[in-house]
């Protein structure tokens, strides 16, 4: 695999969760698409650098071809954060849901605001 | 040394939320709060005699992560110090979620860590983890509306941090450093054509944390939620967004070669008068504010795009001052609403009669934000102006004339009588104390203004007396005409109540966001 082919598919598949937040009215289409996001921008980290033959920068033989280790070592603490925050999305969207029984961004918004002109 | 500025309020907060006894543990609080308020004070002088740098870890030079203080990050360390010390002291009796304590402290600790940061990367993970944060404070009281607004917050800010995680990657393609400083040396030698992705892709990300047109619909929900306690509205709204002006300044100082002066000027204009637009139509004491922070925003961004020394500190200082008065207006309108039971202007009338105090705190703090004559809001709006072109400062003043309407809005439910049979609730003296100190640092702040700014930020201004009585005059032109304006105009339009009801959705907030990451792609390529 080359790394220019990795780029455009971040690429592609970073905007193709940007399309899902914009086009889907689910709550939870919303979490897996900023999933989606995550992972492309994951993907492109990895991908800097990346020629044919490189080898992983674990162990004690570092001779030779060596991939970058920072931008994994980066990913690693995005991925946890990542992790955490679709957790939490999570967790938010069941309490959101048990005060407002949907999952439609619309009908939330309304229902809020139904409260605030009471 | 500068790493213990993020790891002792964590910290504390972890032992806080273990202790049992809630009031040793709050006197615990202010006391270290003191504490962190002087340690604060003494890295602004250690700074003064040149930056201040800790690296973790042991790696000198790019490879390590280092904390950096230097004048801009000691000032605001100071700032969040100070704040974080008045809110303490403002919620000492309050009755105890350990929660929020335990929140508050690891808020602090991620702030001082924003502005300590000397690394693009971490930077990401701090705000990150303070939007985690901030999100559970907004949805504290597990009120149903701000579980919408909590959610819509996290979830909008998520989003723009992965576009700024992009951009750092390839600005890494692109340098192979992530240390700001490194960065920057190596932007300069690179094609500015080539740096047009990673910029757009991080300013989008960032305008939309400083809830910059069109991107702030977020800001006013979350800012002025009714289920956070009015200590969290406080520190949002005065220190918070801040912290992502910070991350503006620091971040248009790496793309040195590719930045636009006039787009940023224009969009601190069309934010300026948006959040004038928004504040004025609306009925609710919070969002009044929060809103009239979109615009006072906009003015800071105005000053901080024109290439001139008095408009950018005159810029700075005027955040530091906003900080001041809006944590001021939050906190008493924090005690307003608790008393009168309501947020609703119209409903609110006679603060002056009924608690002396607490109007003289709201009063001193509105005069402040509106730049009247010997307030610190002045001397910042004054060096604003006098370094900017002559059209400009035209504007400016009428953008200014739009914080006088929507204060002069404010400031109409401290004078009357109140409504009979309201009941007269005792006020905590911790909380108006809290309040009138801000508000007389806010006066203090336009007494000793020039030397203030000098002593900051190391810049020798002075003050034209003519041009500063001709400011005086024009304040009171416009205090008359924002008066008339108001009483006859604003007040009965219905136009300002359809304003009210618009809001964007989620979707609608994403759409924006691809607007003006395309539109910032197109026009830094072509106008560069």
């Amino acid at each position: 695999m080359h790394s220019f082919l990795a780029e455009i598919a971040a690429i592609a598949v970073f905007f193709l969760g940007f399309y899902g937040l914009i086009t889907s009215k689910n709550i939870i289409k919303s979490i897996v698409s900023i999933g989606l996001m995550e992972i492309a921008v994951v993907v492109f980290f990895l991908s800097l650098g990346f020629v044919d033959g490189i080898r992983p920068p674990i162990g004690l033989e570092m001779a030779g071809n060596v991939a970058d280790p920072l931008p994994q070592a980066l990913m690693l603490t995005a991925i946890i954060i990542g992790l955490t925050v679709t957790a939490i999305n999570l967790t938010m969207l069941i309490s959101l849901y048990r005060e407002c029984k949907t999952t439609d961004w619309e009908i939330a918004k309304k229902l809020r605001n139904r409260i605030r002109s009471k | 040394m500068l790493s213990f500025f993020a790891m002792i309020p964590i910290m504390i907060a972890i032992f806080l939320y273990i202790l049992p006894s809630q009031r040793i543990a709050r006197a615990l609080a202010i006391v270290t709060q003191l504490g962190l308020t002087c340690a604060a004070f003494y890295v602004f002088f250690l700074s003064k005699q040149g930056d201040v740098i800790t690296t973790i870890g042991g790696y000198a030079g790019v490879l390590g992560i280092i904390l950096k203080a230097d004048t801009l990050s000691s000032v605001f360390l100071l700032l969040t110090s100070f704040i974080f010390l008045v809110v303490s002291v403002y919620s000492f009796r309050d009755r105890g979620n350990k929660l929020f304590w335990f929140f508050l402290f690891i808020w602090q600790g991620l702030l001082n860590g924003i502005f300590l940061t000397g690394d693009l990367f971490n930077a990401f993970i701090l705000i990150e983890v303070v939007t985690v944060v901030v999100a559970v404070l907004i949805m504290l009281n597990r009120d149903n509306r701000s579980m919408y607004d909590g959610m819509v917050y996290l979830m909008i800010n998520v989003v723009a941090m992965q576009f700024y995680l992009f951009g750092i990657g390839y600005l890494y393609k692109l340098t192979g450093v992530l240390d700001m400083n490194a960065a920057t040396q190596a932007a300069q030698q690179l094609d500015p054509a080539s740096l047009v992705l990673p910029f757009a892709l991080m300013m989008t990300a960032i305008c939309l944390k400083c809830a910059f047109a069109p991107l702030f619909s977020w800001l006013p929900n979350a800012y002025g939620t009714p289920g956070a306690p009015s200590a969290v509205s406080a520190v949002l709204s005065g220190l918070h967004i801040k912290a992502s002006l910070y991350l503006f300044i620091r971040v248009q100082g790496v793309f040195e070669a590719v930045t636009v002066p006039g787009f940023f000027l224009v969009i601190g204009i069309v934010t300026a008068v948006a959040g004038f637009v928004l504040a004025v139509s609306q009925s609710d004491v919070r969002l009044i504010l929060a809103y009239s922070t979109v615009s006072q925003i906009g003015m800071i961004v105005v000053g901080l795009s024109v290439a001139d020394l008095y408009a950018n500190t005159g810029s700075l200082y005027h955040t530091i001052n906003h900080a001041l008065f809006k944590t001021a207006l939050f906190l008493s309108a924090g005690m307003i609403t608790r008393a009168y039971g309501t947020r609703d202007i119209n409903r609110i009338r006679g603060v002056f009669r009924r608690y002396p105090l607490l109007g003289v705190a709201t009063m001193m703090a509105v005069l402040g934000i509106t730049g009247a004559p010997f307030t610190n809001g002045s001397i910042s709006k004054y060096f604003i102006m006098s370094g900017v072109t002559f059209w400009m400062s035209t504007l400016l003043i009428f953008i200014n004339l739009g914080t006088i309407i929507i204060f002069i809005k404010y400031s109409w439910m401290l004078f009357g009588h109140p409504e009979p049979g309201q009941k007269i609730v005792k006020i905590d003296g911790f909380k108006q104390a809290a309040a009138l100190a801000l508000g007389i640092v806010c006066l203090a702040g336009g007494i000793f203004g020039v030397q203030l700014v000098e002593f900051l930020f190391g810049v020798p201004m002075s003050v034209d007396v003519l041009g500063y009585l001709e400011k005086i005059a024009l304040f009171a032109v416009s205090g008359v005409g924002g008066f008339l304006i108001y009483k006859h105009y604003i007040s009965k339009s219905p136009l300002f109540k359809r304003i009210r009801e618009m809001e964007f959705s989620f979707r609608w907030m994403c759409v924006s966001m691809g607007a003006f990451f395309a539109v910032t792609l197109l026009v830094v390529h072509f106008f560069q």
